[in-house]
């Protein structure tokens, strides 16, 4: 992969917390407006890796590079989309959408353009002036993803972000983020614990072993798109994953 | 449809109060004539036209109403202190450590004193008339307005905080859109107990020793066996009690709009 091209660089990362080690010597790339998925077993550091990459946490050794510099949130327009809702509640859906075009002081023009192209995108207009205690589960995500994209990050690091929903709902918003990657090009690693998830969506996928968690092996996703999750090869690739992350 | 059931709900809230006011005064007027409190104490009407008459008459210098303005501008003159001084303190102990180190254990302490405790001191350190009161009243409603100011600053989610980092948010940013919105329904519930206490705290000060407002109404009422008028003074306590906590749930409600649920 030519240096170019390369989006994020993990390496020798390593995180221990206290005697406890959690990810051990983990190395790999990440390309310009790859979709990558993280998969691995039940508790083996997925998020704890995520977090290194936003700084929440300081890695115990080794580096993370975006854009071949250390990461720096003030620098780099990193978006995060966390497991559980993070709507703020005092704010309507347009305002939560405008909040990180806020933060960074974009011009007013700017800032509504953004916020009517991704509330399009994420068919939300008719609710533009509603709160979030007045909107559904599947709303309330896409609020936050389009909060993330409004910023048109160049990096966006989602950790489970479907977990809490039914899978009708489900289906539907990775749909949704399928067209807005397609659309705009972002890089975006995805974490998740469901392998048909990770197959249905991703480009790449990386398999990480149980704690202390190394990677096992990165998996190129070429399935034709529109997946469909009940083709042969689908399944082949569902069942070749499963495999893989199998601690039992 | 929705505008119509909303008007539905208001009615039944409004018949619903004129129906608990009525069984109220009821009881109260057979207590007053099948009973030997009725020698004593009058009945609800006699009270309630007393009430309107001393809108014109004057007890001793003044109408019930300037009674009533004279109370209330020492309840909100404290109150508006005691409201600046609990924000700033509950939002400083809950965003320093150190600070919340040194203040935290005095105000425990302190706390649990109730206001009228420090009436001596107060007359001491403020002399017998307005100063004291003031200070009384400051000092019950801030007691009760820190607790609630510290608690919801400190209740902001990290989760929420996370997103606004991630989404390139400093500190000073944090504060401002994330822990200060977070903790407005809990400073409401903090002003809500503020003007109670310092409601209850200016009736009691007067009480001490004055020459207006609703409290001396009552002891005078009472230092006179003259039960009609400390029923009077009972009542606009009470009115203007409800009115103050009515105006600050309206305030509430427009400036938390999102802190309803439902459409």
């Amino acid at each position: 992969m030519s240096k170019e091209n390369v989006k994020v660089q993990v390496r020798h990362l390593t995180k221990k917390f206290g005697d406890l080690l959690v990810l051990n010597d983990v190395s790999f790339e990440v390309k310009k407006g790859q979709f990558l998925c993280v998969v691995g077993p039940t508790g083996c550091g997925k998020t704890t890796f995520l977090n290194c990459i936003t700084k929440l946490y300081e890695p115990t050794s080794g580096e993370i590079l975006l854009d071949g510099e250390p990461v720096d949130l003030r620098k780099h327009n990193v978006s995060y989309i966390f497991q559980e809702y993070s709507a703020m509640s005092w704010l309507t859906v347009e305002q939560n959408i405008a909040f990180g075009l806020n933060i960074k002081h974009f011009p007013k023009e700017e800032v509504k353009a953004r916020v009517d192209e991704v509330i399009a995108m994420v068919g939300l207009e008719k609710f533009r002036n509603y709160y979030p205690n007045q909107l559904s589960a599947s709303m309330l995500q896409r609020v936050v993803i389009a909060r993330a994209f409004a910023t048109k990050p160049d990096l966006l690091l989602m950790d489970e972000p479907y977990g809490q929903l039914d899978i009708e709902l489900r289906f539907k918003l990775e749909d949704e983020l399928i067209g807005l990657w397609e659309q705009l090009g972002t890089t975006i690693i995805f974490i998740t614990h469901n392998i048909e998830e990770a197959v249905y969506i991703s480009e790449d996928i990386l398999v990480l072993t149980n704690k202390p968690t190394t990677i096992k092996t990165m998996i190129n996703n070429s399935l034709p798109r529109p997946r469909n999750v009940t083709s042969r090869s689908f399944i082949d690739l569902r069942e070749q994953v499963t495999e893989l992350i199998k601690w039992w | 449809m929705k505008n119509k059931a909303k008007q539905k709900q208001i009615a039944i809230k409004i018949l619903a109060t004129i129906f608990s006011f009525l069984i109220f005064g009821l009881l109260w007027e057979m207590l007053v004539r099948f009973s030997d409190v009725g020698r004593v104490m009058p009945g609800p009407l006699e009270t309630l036209q007393s009430f309107f008459e001393h809108f014109t008459e004057k007890y001793s210098a003044y109408t019930l109403p300037e009674h009533v303005w004279r109370s209330l501008r020492r309840v909100l003159t404290g109150y508006f202190f005691a409201a600046i001084a609990a924000i700033a303190l509950g939002i400083l102990m809950a965003s320093y450590k150190t600070i919340d180190a040194i203040v935290s254990p005095l105000f425990n302490m302190v706390r649990p004193i109730p206001p009228v405790a420090w009436i001596p001191l107060a007359i001491l350190w403020f002399g017998i008339n307005d100063g004291s009161k003031y200070f009384l009243i400051f000092w019950a409603s801030f007691l009760s307005m820190v607790q609630n100011v510290y608690a919801g600053t400190k209740s902001a989610d990290p989760k929420l905080i996370g997103a606004a980092k991630m989404l390139g948010a400093n500190d000073g940013h944090i504060f401002l859109t994330i822990v200060l919105p977070s903790a407005v329904p809990y400073i409401f519930s903090g002003l809500q107990l503020g003007i109670n206490s310092a409601w209850a705290m200016a009736i009691g000060s007067e009480m001490i020793r004055s020459t207006d407002g609703v409290g001396w109404l009552i002891i005078r009422g009472m230092d006179n066996n003259n039960l009609l008028q400390e029923l009077v003074g009972i009542l606009a306590v009470g009115i203007v009690g409800f009115a103050l906590a009515s105006v600050l749930r309206g305030v509430e409600a427009k400036l938390c709009r999102w802190n309803k649920r439902g459409t």
